[in-house]
């Protein structure tokens, strides 16, 4: 075997870098992960807050006794050392509540946003590689999914279900949200199928399921990203919204729970005594909303190879 | 051997006040592609050759006419049978930026079709490996250099080389090669053109060369045939030397002598033709197809429509085919100021 | 041909085409890596009248060159050193704001590559031609129009009925002749074209030049041609100026740079493009691949690594451009043989 005709790499300054298996491949990735999110000081901020959230869902609960310890001598206490947030009207700490409130919270958010994004991708990619019979059935259905009205539906099915499990919460939300993601994965199908690469890869007899999945999937990779960890705050909103409507019945502590109770037993928008009762759910609310937003920004630059590596 | 006879394409445009106008792309064509042969079509925008490019390379289809390969009629097959067929004919796109997935390694995208290939040979999975580096090597890139790295860390004279083994992985009979130095920097396209002629000659792969500028046709191989494509019919055929020399068709002529003199090392042809319009969109169809802009028609020209003949005489080593009325030869093409 | 038109060209017969005078412009575009110049301490004189064609591959800097003319080089980047001197408007790079957006257009004319992305989709060429008039205070916008016409006329296209088109309507040549249209209708006196042909059919591509070549004589025009495509250039332009790496390597009449090419660069590119005629095996592509702002060599000459004539001083030393017989030339390699030469003369 010779090496023929002008040989454009042979000036090359650089040498040659190391191997290419799997996991070199994969080492590479997530130093380039590393490399983007130092880029900005922002970046970081968002890490360090939605990992300090990760960590309250994941422990929080352990930290404090399965039944919160009440103090009858301080209701709706203001802050203090001990009571960072005050206390509500049982006298148990704002703080405990939010950190032991989380799990439920976040974990319908992530349950949420997997299935919203993977079923939303998953329509709109087959419909948009397939197109005509294929794409005119599902985009029916994506219609149909767009056009139901969350809000009642969710009012109906709670007078027959509980909701006791955040997974479920995260199923119905999920099932009811994916229209939007599969317009959209559906466009941007759309237009990478007319691609060199995407023809080349069809010329070559490549099986759909590599064009799809390997070809098609990676290009729309930050996009899914960004709509997977918006979907996280919009889930979280959703449900939050739901509980403190009291639309939903609250056998478990959360966020949205301690909303309705500060406003409606409480009174905290007349009275300054359960603010921080109100305040302290809405800050982190607000808090991991803002990590998710921080993080959203550097998802271009870490699923594009040039981005990540400059 | 690929052979096409009657290739026909309706292309069909939406608007206008009678609804759908149908819009011809290739009237009838007949081509044949033998094994290591290099072919070229030459046309301008909407001469139909890149349509014709990719029915040959079965990404589009045809509504007339027949394309026959290896003696097996296409039309006679299911969809599903025709593709080993069609997976022997690999197009190599214009873009080379738009042709790599960007988000996958050069070895990432080697490897799939490499895969595919060792199971249709029951060749083992470690053979993938050391083929991906051979078609690196073959298509004169080094692949320790090239194999970890991104499409955007190469030049576009690498990805379009990549892009050719990409293709060569198939072990293809044809290479269809549309516009496929158009986009490469200068100093770098005669390098990939010696490939592809490196190509024919040792691995025996057919070239179908579809490009606008003649002068790249004859860098693919000096035993090369040329077909001048005018709105969908070819108006020129014969050997690609024996046409840029010996130009008959007026509109081969107008192609030939508008590509620019480089003054100082040559000077223009003496006969240069310059057709009397521009082209137009939706012109009519009746008589010569060229007439409207040819500076030799006649009254015959507009009426008639001239098919493709022959010119086999006496002293001519290679037949030489046109569509025109009034053959005359000219010397259209810049002359070195040494000669 | 109209009075009107007849007592303009008189007027432009009459007014001298300026000289634009380039002197040691340097553009630094801002990389991780620090900033890097994409063009560096260029020199290049536009004779007045005349057409200077500016060659060069991916990377060469020559469209960096053309935005310093119009002083419109856009972050990441900025001109760092250098003054552009165009006859009667002074220093473009000291103008700001107002007077710099006046002079784009009204002096400088700028054709963008094909003209593909310069028009507006969604409004039609008239709308687009009154837009710019009243954007650069035009009062007369009938006489405006009826420039507009006659110049579309005179590039062989129907006046009104391109006025009232949409982009999409317009194929690549038509478009192309609307660019250099709107380029021209007010007057500009120094025009650039960037890419005038790239993506253009052959036949299309020829009588683009043609026509280039006879309004530039017309008008009086000082012209800057930016292609990476010697034939174009070598069609249209006076003189030609080759562009490596940020640097101009060779400058000089297009003839006598084509017949008798001094730097390497410039011989290697003459010699890898296809021609009609001639011995095929002595074609052959340059080694190497064109640098990017990255990989452009700290020191030395940046077309030594691709340079069949290399010699240790490259390495080390970046040459000067040597002037001679009305060309210009930084090679060290010719820059030697240019002294020989002179020193038998002088024998």
């Amino acid at each position: 075997m010779t090496v023929i005709v002008n040989p454009e790499g042979a000036i090359s300054p650089e040498a040659a870098p190391a191997g290419t298996t799997r996991a070199t491949l994969r080492r590479n990735f997530w130093r380039g992960v590393w490399r983007v999110l130092r880029r900005k000081p922002s970046r970081m901020a968002g890490v360090v807050i939605v990992a300090l959230f990760a960590v309250m869902g994941l422990a929080g609960p352990l930290l404090y006794p399965a039944q919160l310890p009440r103090d009858d001598n301080a209701l709706y206490a203001p802050p203090s050392l001990a009571h960072p947030f005050g206390t509500d009207f049982e006298g148990t700490d704002v703080l405990a509540l939010v950190v032991t409130g989380a799990r439920y919270v976040l974990l319908t958010g992530l349950a949420t946003a997997v299935i919203t994004v993977a079923l939303g991708t998953l329509i709109g990619l087959v419909a948009g590689f397939h197109r005509g019979r294929w794409d005119t059935l599902l985009m029916r259905l994506t219609d149909m999914n767009l056009a139901i009205p969350g809000l009642p539906l969710l009012l109906v099915l709670s007078t027959v279900w509980k909701f006791e499990s955040p997974l479920e919460m995260g199923l119905v939300l999920g099932v009811l949200g994916w229209g939007g993601i599969a317009r959209a994965v559906r466009s941007q199908t759309l237009s990478l199928r007319e691609r060199g690469f995407i023809e080349a890869a069809r010329g070559l007899g490549l099986p759909t399921r590599h064009i799809i999945g390997r070809e098609l999937l990676p290009s729309m990779a930050p996009y899914i990203a960004m709509n997977m960890l918006i979907a996280v705050t919009g889930a979280v909103y959703a449900q939050v919204g739901l509980f403190f409507l009291g639309v939903l019945p609250f056998e478990s502590n959360n966020w949205g729970v301690m909303l309705n109770l500060a406003v409606f037993n409480g009174g905290a928008l007349t009275t300054p005594a359960a603010l921080p009762y109100l305040l302290a759910p809405l800050i982190a609310i607000l808090l991991l909303t803002l990590g998710i937003v921080l993080i959203v920004d550097a998802m271009d630059e870490i699923f594009n190879p040039r981005l990540r590596e400059e | 051997m690929i052979t096409g006879t009657g290739i026909t394409k309706i292309f069909k445009q939406r608007g206008g006040v009678l609804g759908a106008r149908e819009v011809p792309a290739l009237r009838g064509v007949d081509f044949a592609i033998a094994k290591g042969g290099a072919v070229s079509f030459i046309g301008e925008s909407g001469s139909g050759k890149t349509t014709l490019g990719r029915i040959v390379a079965g990404l589009e289809t045809h509504d007339a006419g027949e394309i026959v390969i290896d003696g097996v009629p296409m039309s006679t097959l299911s969809h599903r049978r025709r593709q080993p067929y069609f997976r022997r004919i690999q197009l190599i796109h214009q873009d080379p930026y738009s042709a790599l997935n960007p988000t996958r390694t050069i070895h990432q995208t080697l490897e799939a079709p490499l895969r595919l290939r060792a199971r249709q040979t029951g060749r083992p999975r470690s053979w993938v490996d050391g083929r991906a580096a051979e078609l690196l090597a073959m298509v004169g890139i080094d692949p320790g250099y090239v194999l970890p790295r991104y499409p955007h860390q190469l030049s576009g004279g690498m990805r379009q080389r990549v892009v050719i083994a990409r293709a060569l992985t198939m072990d293809p009979e044809v290479l269809v090669a549309d516009e496929a130095v158009s986009m490469i920097d200068v100093s770098l396209r005669l390098g990939i053109l010696a490939l592809l002629k490196d190509l024919r000659e040792r691995l025996g792969v057919g070239v179908l060369f579809i490009t606008h500028d003649i002068a790249t046709a004859r860098y693919i191989g000096d035993d090369g045939e040329l077909y001048v494509l005018y709105r969908g019919q070819v108006v020129e055929r014969g050997a690609t030397e024996k046409i840029i020399a010996d130009p008959v068709h007026p509109y081969t002529q107008s192609l030939l002598s508008a590509i620019p003199v480089l003054h100082g090392l040559e000077r223009p042809g003496a006969e240069r033709v310059v057709p009397r319009e521009m082209q137009r969109e939706g012109e009519p169809d009746g008589g010569c197809l060229f007439a409207r802009r040819c500076p030799f028609s006649t009254e015959r020209c507009e009426n008639e429509m001239p098919v493709l003949g022959r010119d086999g005489g006496p002293g001519q080593e290679t037949e030489q085919e046109y569509a025109c009325f009034h053959p005359k030869r000219r010397s259209v093409i810049p002359v070195g100021v040494g000669e | 041909m109209t009075a009107h038109t007849a007592a303009r060209d008189m007027a432009a017969r009459d007014m001298e085409a300026p000289g634009v005078a380039i002197r040691d412009l340097t553009v630094v575009y801002k990389t991780p890596a620090g900033e890097l110049p994409a063009v560096r301490g260029v020199d290049l004189t536009l004779a007045p009248g005349t057409i200077t064609g500016v060659v060069g591959e991916s990377g060469s800097g020559k469209s960096t060159l053309a935005l310093s003319l119009l002083n419109a080089v856009q972050p990441p980047g900025r001109i760092a050193a250098g003054s552009v001197e165009i006859d009667g408007l002074g220093d473009v790079l000291t103008l700001r704001g107002e007077d710099l957006r006046r002079a784009r257009g009204r002096q400088v004319g700028y054709v963008f590559q094909a003209a593909q992305n310069s028009l507006n989709p969604l409004k039609t060429i008239g709308k687009q031609l009154l837009d710019l008039g009243r954007s650069h205070d035009v009062e007369d916008l009938r006489g405006l129009v009826r420039d507009a016409k006659d110049l579309l006329a005179r590039m062989g296209m129907d006046g009104a009925r391109v006025l009232d088109s949409y982009q999409h309507e317009l194929s690549g040549g038509m478009r192309q002749r609307v660019g250099i249209m709107l380029a021209l209708v007010l007057n500009a006196k120094v025009v650039v074209l960037d890419e005038p042909t790239t993506a253009l059919d052959m036949i299309t591509q020829a009588t683009i030049l043609r026509i280039i070549r006879e309004v530039h004589e017309e008008r009086a025009l000082t012209t800057l041609v930016i292609t990476h495509d010697v034939g174009a250039v070598a069609e249209v332009a006076d003189s030609l100026a080759v562009m490596y790496g940020g640097r101009v390597v060779e400058h000089g009449p297009v003839t006598e740079v084509l017949g008798d090419a001094w730097h390497p660069y410039t011989q290697g590119l003459i010699r890898a493009i296809p021609r009609l005629s001639g011995d095929l095996s002595l074609a052959r592509a340059l080694p190497g691949r064109p640098p990017t702002l990255g990989t452009l060599p700290k020191q030395g000459c940046v077309f030594r690594e691709r340079c069949e004539r290399r010699m240790e001083v490259c390495e080390t030393d970046e040459p000067m451009s040597v002037n001679r017989d009305g060309r210009t030339v930084a090679c060290h390699a010719t820059d030697r043989h240019l002294t020989l030469v002179k020193r038998k003369e002088f024998v």
